[in-house]
């Protein structure tokens, strides 16, 4: 089933069912990322080992190992003296400044600390005269974008339609999927209010848009193609909103029956999946940038641990965006409920000329809210106040934030099974497919005319 | 309609479950941030994770 959707009850009744597929979700998480780690070293590596050699071909003779090092310290060293100098000259400009002419002066830019060779690599660089092989290959990955996001998703959908998924493990594995979430909370240390605000009137206007507009053009497509108001309630607001979590929240609305459920989540998990393995080639074959990719993806992708997913994939810029507008559509949870109720309830009532039982709109919005959200808002506020340090924003926004995300997203590939794919079907499915791409295509056009400067989060 | 209030519950049932959820969530990340704010998990934490 489509992750982060369907409620994982974590009470320590169900937890001894739980841990053997959590286990092997932490495993398969830090091997992904043990991988990740060794691909980016190697990848460093190779740039840096160029470098050396290209000295070497102009004059530059190869130092021993301890000098290359000792060599490379200085220089940086150098850099951190000249970069601290500047640092207190724009201090002291910036305090003489008025606080409008304050905000326009720019800090000196930071120097990157220096990539030295492992003592291995360094050797076999000197003795073979070129670039040893896994650095090349480290370069490789990371030029296919194979990182541990990609391997945990391949890997766990090749498993689990391969190999299959023992019983065992399945509570475990699907437990694992919401660890996405705490990585999204968490993700808010790294944003200001200003940045949520730019970012997110955009993502409000895409979600408008696109979002809403889907789910509406769904339902009246649906309706006149005579499709069950069950199935088509739930595909408008699975495909336009949020996936399951949507589904789930409209289906009582609607009547949907089981069958109507299967469908719609096999059309949600279809769409989403091709979505997240080709968005991110897609992309960078359009030369998106990362913000862009992130407010296409955010608009685009159904569901919140698959658009997670294909964000990361593209990189942490790309995510910071993307988790913005994925916060604005999930908020409109409640709205599309309220949208089944009018266009499934209260309008046929009222064409028949009888009354529809009365509903409390603030009852909706309270009952469907995903308050896991408010979590982010209160990063967000901590960040403003200056609580945490630079070391602390990285540790949780990009640390911890890739162990949640591995466990979860290891959650996520053993969980795409064909067999739940192949649920989708009929007049149904091909509205919601249809849907899905104009809105995918049309999301790519405005958000590329839009421009990276209005997506992006300083 | 038997078929319906039926599913109609086991939606409402899943949607509780959604709720406990996002309250686990929020704990989890409560956590988190404790244990970074008092330094149990610092910078070399993640590092010494991997060879």
């Amino acid at each position: 089933m489509a992750s982060g959707g369907i409620g994982v009850d974590y009470s320590l009744k169900g937890l001894p069912r739980m841990m053997p597929g959590l286990i092997v979700c932490f495993i398969l998480g830090w091997l992904a990322l043990q991988w990740d780690s060794s691909i980016h070293q190697w990848s460093g590596s190779f740039k840096e080992a160029g470098a050396i050699l290209k000295d070497e071909k102009s004059g530059k003779p190869l130092l021993p190992y301890e000098a290359y090092k000792q060599e490379k310290n200085a220089r940086y060293a150098e850099k951190r003296e000249a970069y601290n100098a500047q640092l207190d000259a724009h201090e002291a400009e910036r305090a003489l400044a008025s606080p409008a002419d304050a905000k326009q002066l720019k800090a000196p830019d930071k120097p990157k600390k220096p990539h030295i060779l492992q003592p291995a690599d360094y050797a076999q660089l000197v003795e073979e005269q070129a670039i040893p092989g896994r650095l090349a290959f480290g370069k490789l990955m990371i030029e296919l974008q194979l990182t541990y996001v990609a391997v945990l998703l391949l890997g766990g959908m090749l498993v689990r339609n391969t190999l299959g998924l023992p019983e065992i493990l399945r509570a475990g594995t699907v437990a694992a999927r919401p660890l996405i979430k705490p990585g999204i909370v968490i993700l808010g240390a790294y944003y200001l209010w200003s940045n949520v605000l730019k970012v997110g009137v955009f993502g409000l206007i895409m979600v408008l848009v696109f979002v809403l507009g889907t789910a509406v053009l769904i339902s009246l497509w649906a309706r006149k193609a005579k499709v069950d108001d069950g199935l088509s309630g739930l595909m408008s607001a699975g495909v336009g909103v949020c996936g399951v979590s949507a589904a789930v929240a409209v289906a009582p609305v609607v009547n949907a029956k089981p069958r109507d459920f299967f469908y719609a989540i096999g059309t949600i998990l279809l769409f989403g999946t091709l979505g997240l393995f080709t968005f991110p080639y897609i992309g960078q074959a359009l030369g998106m940038s990362q913000p862009v990719f992130g407010a296409w993806v955010g608009t685009a992708v159904l569901n919140t641990a698959q658009l997670v997913a294909a964000a990361s994939w593209y990189g942490h810029e790309s995510l910071l965006t993307a988790n913005i507008i994925n916060i604005v559509r999930v908020s409109f949870i409640p709205l599309i409920v309220l949208w089944a109720i009018y266009f499934y309830v209260v309008k046929p009532a009222a064409a028949a000329g009888g009354s529809s039982e009365k509903i409390d709109p603030w009852q909706v919005i309270k009952d469907k809210f995903p308050i896991f959200i408010l979590g982010f808002f209160v990063m967000v506020t901590l960040n403003e106040l200056g609580v945490f340090t630079p070391d602390q924003r990285d540790i949780l926004g990009k640390e911890l934030l890739k162990i949640f995300f591995a466990v979860g997203f290891a959650g996520v590939g053993l969980n795409i099974a064909f067999d739940d794919l192949k649920k989708a079907g009929g007049t149904a499915f091909m509205i919601g497919f249809v849907a899905a791409t104009l809105k995918a295509v049309l999301a790519a056009v405005a958000v590329i005319a839009i421009g990276t400067e209005f997506f992006s989060v300083h | 309609m038997s078929d319906n209030s039926e599913y109609a519950a086991k939606a409402q049932q899943t949607f509780s479950a959604e709720r406990k959820e996002d309250i686990f969530v929020l704990i989890l990340s409560a956590i988190a941030v404790v244990l970074v704010m008092t330094g149990v998990i610092d910078k070399d934490t993640f590092k010494s994770l991997f060879f």
